[in-house]
């Protein structure tokens, strides 16, 4: 028996030597040998419990453990030439009483090999004082796990009234503050002209957007539409309908393309901005847009703006007291169904109007 | 005899599987049946319905005898499956791509004035933003004394408040301007939702800021892939405006903005940044382009109004309506639905049954808030002729919901933004409901 146990031993060892175990999450491993500090303490002066304790166990081998009296089985088992490897600590900890029958280990084992290749890695970091070595790793784990800092010796900042947050830095704000106004404010240095615009927009636009702005399925029309406000389908485009220069170069930047915002240069932002200008009739095909002609752009449909009038309405206008009884002479009147339209969604049929929202 | 169309076709669209809700269907369209047979009898023959033991009484049934689900089942909760058909639905034709675009709140489905957070309807720019709070970020900047962060951890260690408030898109019951369009009141008027807000008064924040005396204007700003952004007034952002990290009690759904949003109560739903992540202080609006190109509302002249924030008196009737017709015959019935005023309160609903010739006054039930929705119910007897529901909200600055044409007549029928006005639901003889316009 202790004979083939020795052999099995060296079958075991060469085949650790041939595949090193690919671990490991030491802060894993050490949380997963929390289900065995109940017996095996490790730290600085560990003592011995119901097991030994576990400090360096990989160095000192196995029955190392000062001033604890192994199982005789154990024992036999060590003078039988057992070590301590990565292949035979794991089969140890599948099954103790299978590995070392009679130990005093009762243990059932550790079920899961990536829970037991994590434990034995963080047992061969632990060294024979207990420690884990300095590594930045650990270091910023065990840093983790410290206790936090007193709340009474935070430091509390100068700024505000109730002294809460910390001052944004420079080039922090420089990150986010992106926008623009139609008087140029937060415009950034640069310049982009309508040829190089084509290229822009014809990679990174003109699949939505269509090759001329005209839009392709739902997508947003981006040109044409010029005088179509008062018809009866108006076509709202950067041209016919925009107010401001700024709010093209503002969106384009911040929000396009679709799927891959902020990955536009400044200058190529300006060069799609001056190719949408001629897309929209507004500059000839040589233009060059720059940080310094920008505000001298205007759009046709700046001044058809008004405030919000809606109060002045005659129908919203102050009526406390609405009629309750017959309202009006003649009982009303169906005039116009949904059905006949037959647009709502979860039916046989989910076919579009021409109403959209966006 | 009954139609059951919208359902019957919900069911269908459900990947064609045998849908949990067809038990209780059909059970109910058999009872249908059977009491309008019942019904036919005792009018014909004068004599009492005829009655046999209900088997779900005398029999004892499975849920009386075998033990369910155990305390581990269901670490947290969803709705009862016979509660499948309640969802969020989208209308794929309205906009070019699922992620930015919209789905509708089933207020038919719901009673109440609170939207569970999971039917809290949709609309993104770029998809949804998943943002660990660890990661999350608050700048404040622009015209004020010292430029600051705050993170998830600062903010919750500013005073903090609870309100209820309904949140609207600018664009609900866009689609009806022409004419009636979509049968179903998720689809009419599902951009809506109202829910208890936890967050920090934004005055605080502005305060810790310090803000300069030439500040007049906000900026906030979204961390998802459009960055949206919305020019606010200084002093809305003073008046009433939350930075909320929690709805309902529970944290904000990643949907609706978490781990952080702005709240702007009355105002339309699109200045309501989620994913919050800046907010500058200037001292003019920015004209983003959300609220140029967008959210400006085209009128019949050719000229456009711009900064239209506040949602006006506007309710609806959720039941009955078209995808909740009434599966009863005549006799007493509860309709019932919401009303709501970007202004305050709502003082008063009025109920018509024969499209706005007459009107009865509604009952509000439960609290009035100002800038929530309100429940109101009108009791009574139908005599199972047609009608032609309407109802009529007042708020308490006495604006009176408007009727379509009125809307028309002062706006055209091409603004797309803040139609707010009477809803016209036509009840057949056989209890279903249609969407229409009255002469």
């Amino acid at each position: 028996m202790l004979r083939s146990l020795s052999l099995r031993l060296l079958l075991v060892v060469a085949c650790a030597a041939a595949g090193a175990p690919a671990v490991a999450d030491v802060a894993k491993g050490e949380k997963l040998y929390r289900q065995c500090q109940g017996c095996h303490s490790i730290g600085p002066d560990a003592p011995n419990g119901f097991g030994p304790q576990l400090n360096g166990v990989f160095e000192r081998g196995p029955g190392g453990a000062e001033k604890y009296s192994y199982s005789a089985a154990f024992n036999r088992a060590v003078k039988q030439g057992m070590r301590w490897t990565d292949a035979s600590l794991d089969e140890f900890l599948t099954a103790p009483l299978n590995y070392i029958p009679e130990t005093r280990m009762a243990y059932p084992g550790v079920k899961n090999r990536e829970d037991r290749q994590e434990i034995i890695a963080y047992l061969k970091l632990v060294g024979p004082d207990g420690e884990l070595p300095e590594t930045e790793k650990v270091k910023a784990n065990r840093k983790r796990k410290q206790p936090r800092p007193l709340a009474a010796e935070a430091e509390i900042p100068a700024h505000g009234v109730l002294h809460l947050g910390r001052v944004a830095l420079p080039e922090e704000i420089a990150a986010w503050d992106i926008d623009i106004r139609p008087d140029g404010q937060g415009l950034p240095e640069g310049s982009g002209s309508v040829i190089d615009g084509t290229d822009v927009y014809e990679s990174g636009c003109a699949a939505c957007h269509g090759i001329f702005g005209e839009g392709m399925g739902r997508w947003p029309v981006l040109a044409g539409g010029h005088d179509t406000l008062t018809d009866d389908r108006p076509e709202k485009t950067i041209g016919s309908y925009w107010p401001y220069l700024s709010t093209v170069f503002d969106y384009v930047r911040r929000a396009m393309p679709f799927g891959n915002a902020r990955s536009l240069s400044d200058d190529d932002v300006y060069a799609v901005t001056a190719y949408l200008l001629y897309l929209n009739d507004q500059v000839d095909e040589d233009f060059v847009l720059t940080s310094e002609n920008f505000t001298s752009i205007r759009l046709p449909n700046e001044g058809n703006f008004i405030t919000d009038t809606r109060l002045a309405e005659v129908k919203t206008t102050v009526a406390s007291d609405p009629c309750m009884t017959d309202c009006f002479d003649e009982p009303a009147v169906v005039t116009q169904r949904a059905r006949i339209l037959d647009v709502t969604p979860d039916k046989d049929t989910d076919e579009g109007s021409s109403a959209t929202i966006d | 005899m009954y139609e059951l169309k919208d359902q019957e076709g919900n069911v269908k669209n459900n990947s064609g599987k045998k849908h949990p809700r067809n038990a209780p269907q059909d059970a109910g369209r058999r009872k249908l049946m059977a009491s309008a047979i019942g019904a036919g009898v005792a009018a014909t023959s004068g004599k009492a319905l005829a009655q046999t033991a209900d088997p779900i009484i005398t029999d004892v049934q499975d849920w009386n005898r075998y033990l369910g689900d155990g305390v581990d089942a269901r670490p947290y909760g969803a709705p009862s499956p016979f509660e499948k058909q309640v969802m969020r639905r989208d209308v794929s034709w309205l906009t070019a791509d699922p992620k930015s675009s919209v789905n509708f709140t089933p207020l038919h489905e719901l009673d109440g004035i609170i939207t569970p957070n999971g039917l809290c309807f949709e609309r993104h720019h770029g998809g949804i933003a998943e943002i660990d709070p660890a990661n999350q970020r608050l700048m404040i900047n622009g015209l004020v004394d010292t430029p600051l962060v705050f993170t998830m951890e600062d903010l919750q260690r500013f005073p903090r408040e609870n309100h209820v408030y309904f949140l609207e898109c600018a664009a609900n019951t866009g689609m009806e301007w022409r004419g009636a369009q979509l049968n179903g009141c998720q689809y009419t008027h599902g951009m809506v939702h109202n829910v208890m807000y936890t967050g920090v008064p934004l005055k605080y924040l502005l305060e810790e800021a310090g803000v300069r005396i030439k500040g007049k204007w906000l900026l906030p700003e979204g961390a998802d892939p459009s960055h949206m952004t919305r020019s606010i007034p200084l002093q809305k952002g003073l008046e009433d405006c939350l930075v909320a990290f929690k709805m309902n009690g529970e944290a904000l759904r990643p949907e609706q903005g978490y781990p952080l949003r702005l709240v702007v109560p009355g105002w339309e739903g699109n200045m309501w940044v989620k994913w919050l992540r800046r907010i500058e202080v200037g001292d003019q609006p920015w004209h983003q382009r959300e609220e140029t190109s967008k959210y400006t509302d085209l009128l019949e002249d050719g000229t456009a109004r711009r900064f239209t924030w506040t949602m006006d008196v506007k309710s609806v009737i959720t039941n009955p309506s078209p995808q909740a017709p009434i599966r009863h015959g005549r006799g007493q019935m509860v309709a019932t639905g919401l009303a709501w005023s970007g202004h305050g309160k709502v003082k008063r609903v009025d109920v018509s049954v024969d499209g706005g010739r007459n009107w009865q006054h509604a009952r509000l039930d439960g609290p009035s808030l100002s800038k929530s929705v309100h429940r109101f119910y009108y009791d009574f007897n139908w005599d199972g002729q047609p009608m032609m529901l309407q109802s009529r909200a007042i708020d308490e600055f006495g604006q009176v919901q408007p009727t379509k044409q009125q809307l028309r007549k002062a706006r055209g029928v091409n603004s797309i933004y803040h139609n707010n006005s009477i809803q016209t639901w036509l009840v057949g003889n056989d209890g279903s409901v249609e969407n229409v316009e009255i002469s």
